[in-house]
């Protein structure tokens, strides 16, 4: 895209934030031009959502200024924010589930009157949403929209309060490729229609196709900021975590053991009797990874919860060393040597409100050394053993008695990591693992599961980019509907077959 | 700066303190030559509840103008039956008060640990059944006046069903439902007393409640031992008679309530605290009846017929005089077995301790 | 210039400490005004309230009196919160703990006297456990919300006490009185000082046995597992509905406890006025506790001189007995909203500076 003249919209300048223990932000200047869109790359904890947050009003600078078209700015709140034209979208949406989608984008206006207009108000909703192709019905409830669509419902909430500037942290993460590929093509109509967005992401192919130019955050500190024509996924990899990053895992060769976990023809359903998991015949041998593909929702969680134990099957048979586990608590399955990163990460997989040691020893708290055999629980080993684990899995943490919820995404799930993998036993169930991590804590997390697979456990792997499956998996299951498509052996396979089952077709040895 | 801020928002606190510091000065100035004989009193509910408690503290300020400077009194108000009692009549020891009354039956047992722990205080305990040297028992024939008062009621009731109003099934409750009865059955023996426990002293929505229940099974009138107004009250509202009780309901209802059955401790506190202040109390068991003048029957309502009144005034003086008490034989119980044979007066500990209905009560003790 | 709440990234050591300090500053002050406004002088007032309570070592025995049943159902109450288990039922278990000693006290002549007292204060812990696991159970198992049927639970409680004392367990000598016979004076909790009984050792000692199970053992790490996340606990492997019961039968067991010192150490019987809403305060004794066992200890001695030193206003200033109460909440109600400030702070927001 050509831009015909360059003017300074937004400027940060020398803005700094501390946290306690950490600075999130030195001393940061950032630039934004009329009608462009700024990428802002950088790992999990460098600082981008910090920034970001600044802008919207729910930080305070520590120090540092912002001036918008030259003028100096101060933003106390998210509704100073909106004032001066900026909006930002959150990872998680700010949407009420049971209203509608016109109800959620007035919420909050602050000059409506008692009774709505909603005639009126739905007209301009229809209006916004043709003029910037967001297609979303006004009177649909939220619940009823998909991810991509709710976050569609966001971006005209923004666009109905007069945004000038877009801000969105990592809009894609939650995102189908269908449904990215949709995203750049809004946000392509409102540049043309005079808008700005700033962009924020660790995908370095997004940032080459949707961005203008690029600016990268390294430790809180500006490390870059360029245009992005010229530059390379490799260059911007490189600057983000400051060495070099190989694209290509190192994995053993392929030698298959003993069957290690084997389902037999598994069936769940939810509460109101429908299956959700239909008939699933799968076995995992030792030393090997199982991938699994498909789109979100296809019964993939249903599929990792039946085998952790969380959820029940109401007919088949789970085997684990040829011991039956069908519907075992979770406690029995763990003692059997399972280790289970769940999807839900903060949900599920920390306690966010206990520190980064407490939560690493969670899968040895019961047992010696950590307690003695009356329960005791001892401190000083608990927190030597996390020191251990902190620097053998680089998580950054400013001390060990940090609360986890302080952390970054990407070191929360390198602290889940930690403990998974330093607790398995012979099965490993990894659910989206790398999901919305950076290129740094994403090469990690794929090592030490090869690591689990050469040491000989039996991992499965549920994933939703076919990339990582392709080169970390063994062999690959592709589930729709509930159903195992088939499976396919890595080595072998391409995209275009996976895709073709990911759409419900059968393949492979099903 | 931000300790400045501190600083003014400390000083802006410290205004009320400033302000109200002169307040209560007054109080300390007095300081009589000779030092007064302390009483205090000890009460379940609040004075102005128009019942119990304000009987209570009419005596009180009676017994004070009796007494004048002589004596110094003060009152806690609305005390638990609980063993937060026993704490509040302690403290009254420690800062020298020479006599406590407590005037509830459920400060009994924290009374006797009171006297037994303080052996210079004088304690007064309304209604219980425990003494000690220092502990005495107090408390009235309240069944006399209703015996008074059963005589008008049976006297004036259409539908021959009476509803009483009654709060826990305890003797002395139990008591003065018989006696009530006896009464309004010695002018009517058809008569019929039905009987609704509210399991509380002193709650105006339940009163209330159980006076409704009672007028729609019948009841052209109401009598209670309960200590608010409500029952009369909602009599009135509905045309029914009612029998009031504690005090003259009368003077807060109108003359739909025919007579009330009331306390009057005045003579029995102005002579108790002058026995301690003469230093001749000893511990006794007080029961005090019409002779006493511890419980009397209120002035009458227009309502209620010449010769009516006149056969009260009669049945009272014999009272009075000793000649007749109510709970003499033949006395039967609600299953008709005989309990008193012809002639035969029931002693005082049978009275005390009266767990059984007499013939004519609809209800049960329990 | 503007005043904003904003939340606290941690939690400081200072703010923990200064804020209930201040919030009491506030308390003191705004009861003044009150006190002020019904004509009595805050500052003797408050001399008077401080004297009641803690002035003699015999006031502050009785203060210590109210400090015991305060403390062991604040610390039954701490327990179950820490689970996020909204158990408002303490009161009822209270009750229970005292029907479940008076029943040994009264009906088991068979036992030697000398294990009266032990064998009386287990059977209250049980009764109070028992009356807590009715609502774990069903929570644990179907999901029934606890807060409703732990608060119905207590109205259970004291009618179902109001039955025995009225009805099959009134005193046969006792001249038709509601009320149990007196227990064995060999029953009862022998007293050190005052009323004061050997209650309080008891409770001191499970406070600090508590603080040591909850922040240094297994069971005290999951509870604060599920407490904080209970998806995650789950799916590490601790079962919740297990440790719900176990959790809520203790956390009875002490609200029992706290009704069975009670009655063996003050009462002597059951009867009318058991009833006195210590499971109620026992909730503002947790949170202004922080569900700290160790801080309940102070907590619920200062909430106890409140309530003896309440007596004051009636006896010494002469105010009426509900301008007392009126002086009690106003003097609780910024410790209570001051916690908001340890978990947020205030801002005041000026326009903007370079």
């Amino acid at each position: 895209m050509e831009k015909s003249s360059v003017s300074t919209l937004l400027k940060m300048e020398g803005v700094t934030k501390r946290f306690p223990g950490v600075i999130a932000n030195d001393r940061v200047d950032l630039e934004l031009h009329n009608g462009e869109v700024l990428a802002l790359l950088g790992e999990n904890g460098a600082g981008k959502s910090t920034l970001m947050n600044i802008l919207a009003g729910l930080y305070r600078p520590d120090e540092g200024f912002i001036t918008i078209r030259g003028e100096k700015v101060s933003i106390h709140s998210p509704q100073d924010s909106m004032h001066l034209g900026i909006g930002m979208i959150h990872q998680e949406f700010m949407l009420v589930q049971t209203m509608t989608v016109a109800e959620n984008i007035v919420l909050g206006l602050q000059d409506l009157p008692l009774i709505p207009p909603m005639a009126e108000i739905k007209r301009k909703i229809i209006e916004l949403s043709d003029r910037y192709s967001l297609k979303v019905d006004p009177d649909r409830f939220i619940y009823e929209l998909s991810v991509g669509e709710q976050q569609r419902v966001e971006i005209l909430k923004l666009v109905y309060r007069g945004a000038e500037v877009l801000i969105l942290d990592e809009p894609t993460a939650v995102l189908t490729p269908q449904e990215s590929r949709d995203l750049n093509g809004i946000i392509k109509t409102m540049l043309s229609e005079g808008k700005s967005a700033i962009f924020i992401t660790h995908k370095m192919d997004e940032v080459l196709s949707f961005s203008h130019r690029v600016q990268v955050l390294r430790q809180g500190k500006t490390v870059a900021a360029c245009k992005t024509e010229g530059t390379t996924p490799q260059e911007l990899a490189n600057m983000m975590v400051g060495r070099e990053i190989l694209f290509k895992i190192k994995k053993a060769p392929y030698r298959p053991g003993e069957p290690k976990l084997i389902l037999d023809g598994v069936t769940v359903e939810d509460p109101t009797g429908r299956p959700v998991l239909k008939d699933i015949s799968l076995t995992i041998y030792e030393g090997e990874i199982l991938g699994i593909a498909g789109v979100a929702g296809n019964g993939q969680t249903e599929l990792t919860e039946v085998i952790t134990g969380l959820q029940k099957a109401v007919s088949g048979r789970i085997t684990l060393d040829s011991q039956d586990m069908t519907n075992k608590q979770p406690l029995h399955l763990i003692k059997a040597g399972m280790s289970h990163i769940p999807a839900d990460r903060g949900a599920m997989g920390i306690v966010g409100d206990m520190s980064v040691a407490d939560n690493l020893v969670m899968k040895r708290y019961r047992s010696e050394p950590i307690a003695s055999r009356h329960g005791v629980m001892h401190a000083t080993k608990i927190f030597g053993f996390a020191k251990k684990m902190i620097s053998f899995f680089k998580i950054a943490t400013p001390k060990p008695e940090t609360l986890v919820k302080f952390l970054s995404g990407g070191n929360i799930q390198k602290t889940i990591l930690a403990r998974e993998i330093d607790s398995c036993g012979g099965v490993l169930i990894a659910v989206y693992p790398s999901r919305g991590l950076d290129v740094g804590a994403t090469e990690s997390v794929r090592n030490n599961i090869v690591a689990q697979r050469d040491k000989k456990a039996a991992v499965l792997l549920v994933s939703e980019e076919l990339d990582e499956l392709l080169s970390v998996a063994d062999k690959i299951g592709v589930m729709f509907e509930g159903e195992l498509m088939g499976i396919v052996d890595a080595a072998t396979t391409n995209k275009e077959e996976l895709g073709m089952m990911m759409a419900g077709m059968r393949g492979g040895n099903a | 700066m931000k300790r400045s801020l501190a600083l003014v928002c400390l000083l802006a606190l410290l205004v009320p303190f400033a302000l109200f510091a002169g307040g209560a000065q007054e109080s300390a100035t007095e300081a009589p030559v000779e030092e007064p004989y302390k009483v205090a009193f000890v009460y379940i509910g609040p004075p102005g509840d128009l019942g119990w408690t304000y009987m209570h503290d009419v005596g009180k300020k009676e017994m004070e103008a009796a007494l004048g400077s002589a004596v110094e009194t003060t009152l806690i108000e609305s005390v638990e039956e609980g063993p937060d009692s026993a704490r509040i009549m302690g403290q009254y020891a420690r800062n020298g008060y020479d006599m406590v009354f407590a005037t509830s039956f459920g400060y009994m047992d924290y009374a006797l640990e009171t006297a037994m722990d303080n052996p210079d205080l004088l304690v007064e305990h309304c209604s219980g059944y425990k003494t000690a040297d220092n502990m005495s028992t107090y408390f009235g024939r309240m069944y006399q006046p209703r015996y008074l008062s059963g005589i008008v009621a049976g006297s004036m009731t259409e539908t021959n069903i009476i509803g009483y109003v009654a709060a826990f099934p305890i003797p002395e409750v139990i008591r003065g439902i018989n006696a009530f009865t006896l009464g309004a059955q010695s002018v009517n023996p058809d008569v019929e007393v039905k009987v609704v426990w509210t399991n509380t002293w002193y709650d105006p929505v339940k009163e209330r409640e159980a006076a409704i229940a009672l007028l729609d099974s019948g009841a052209d009138l109401l009598a209670q031992h309960q200590d608010t107004t409500e029952p009369p009250k909602a009599a009135k509202e509905r045309g029914a008679l009612s029998i009031g009780y504690d005090a003259d309901m009368g003077q807060f209802v109108g003359e739909s309530v025919l007579c009330s059955p009331m306390w009057n401790w005045g003579p029995y506190y102005t002579a108790t605290v002058k026995a301690g202040m003469e230093g001749t109390w000893e511990s006794h068991q007080f029961w005090g009846g019409l002779s006493e003048d511890t419980v009397k029957l209120s002035a009458m309502s227009a309502l209620v017929p010449a010769d009516v009144q006149a056969k009260v005034t009669e049945v009272q003086a014999s009272i009075v005089a000793g000649d007749w008490d109510v709970f003499t034989g033949p006395l039967y119980d609600q299953s008709g077995a005989m309990i008193l044979a012809d002639g035969e007066v029931m002693s005082d500990g049978d009275m005390l301790s009266m767990g059984f209905f007499v013939e004519g009560v609809v209800g049960t003790v329990n | 210039m503007r005043i904003v709440l904003e939340k606290r990234e941690a939690r400081s050591k200072t703010v923990t400490v200064l804020v209930p300090i201040i919030s009491f500053v506030v308390s003191l002050m705004l009861g003044s005004i009150v006190l002020g406004l019904s004509g009595a002088n805050p500052l003797s007032t408050y001399g008077f309230m401080f004297k009641g309570a803690f002035g003699t070592w015999i006031d502050f025995t009785e203060t210590l009196v109210k400090a015991i049943p305060l403390l062991l159902t604040g610390l039954g109450v701490a327990l179950a919160f820490k689970l996020r288990f909204w158990n408002i039922g303490a009161e009822g278990q209270f009750i229970w703990g005292a029907i479940g000693t008076s029943w040994v006290m009264v009906f088991w002549n068979f036992l030697p006297l000398p294990l009266l007292l032990p064998i009386g204060l287990v059977m209250g812990m049980v009764a109070g456990a028992m009356w807590a696991g009715i609502p774990a159970i069903l929570k644990a198992n179907w999901g029934v919300d606890e807060t409703l049927t732990t608060l119905m639970l207590n109205y259970v409680a004291i009618l179902f006490a109001e039955y025995l004392y009225y009805g099959p367990w009134r005193d046969p000598d006792g001249f038709g009185f509601p009320g149990t016979k007196r227990f064995p004076q060999e029953g009862w909790l022998p007293r050190f000082a005052g009323r004061a009984h050997y209650g309080l050792f008891l409770a001191l000692a499970i406070a600090i046995l508590l603080w040591f199970l909850l922040s240094k053992t297994r069971w005290g790490f999951e509870i604060k597992m599920i407490g904080k996340n209970q998806k995650a606990a789950r799916c590490l492997g601790v079962s919740i509905e297990k440790s719900i019961v176990v959790t809520l039968l203790i956390s009875g067991a002490l609200a029992g406890l706290a009704g069975a010192t009670e009655v063996a150490g003050i009462s002597h019987r059951l009867q009318k006025g058991i009833d006195m809403g210590y499971g109620y305060t026992a909730i503002i004794i947790a949170w202004m506790a922080q569900l700290n066992p160790l801080a309940c200890i102070l907590v619920s001695i200062l909430m106890a001189g409140l309530l003896v030193g309440g007596d004051q206003l009636q006896m010494m200033v002469g105010l009426p007995s509900s301008m007392g109460l009126v002086i009690q909440g106003l003097l609780l109600f910024p410790l209570l909203a001051g916690s908001v400030f340890t978990e947020y702070r205030l801002k005041i927001v000026r326009k903007v500076e370079a």
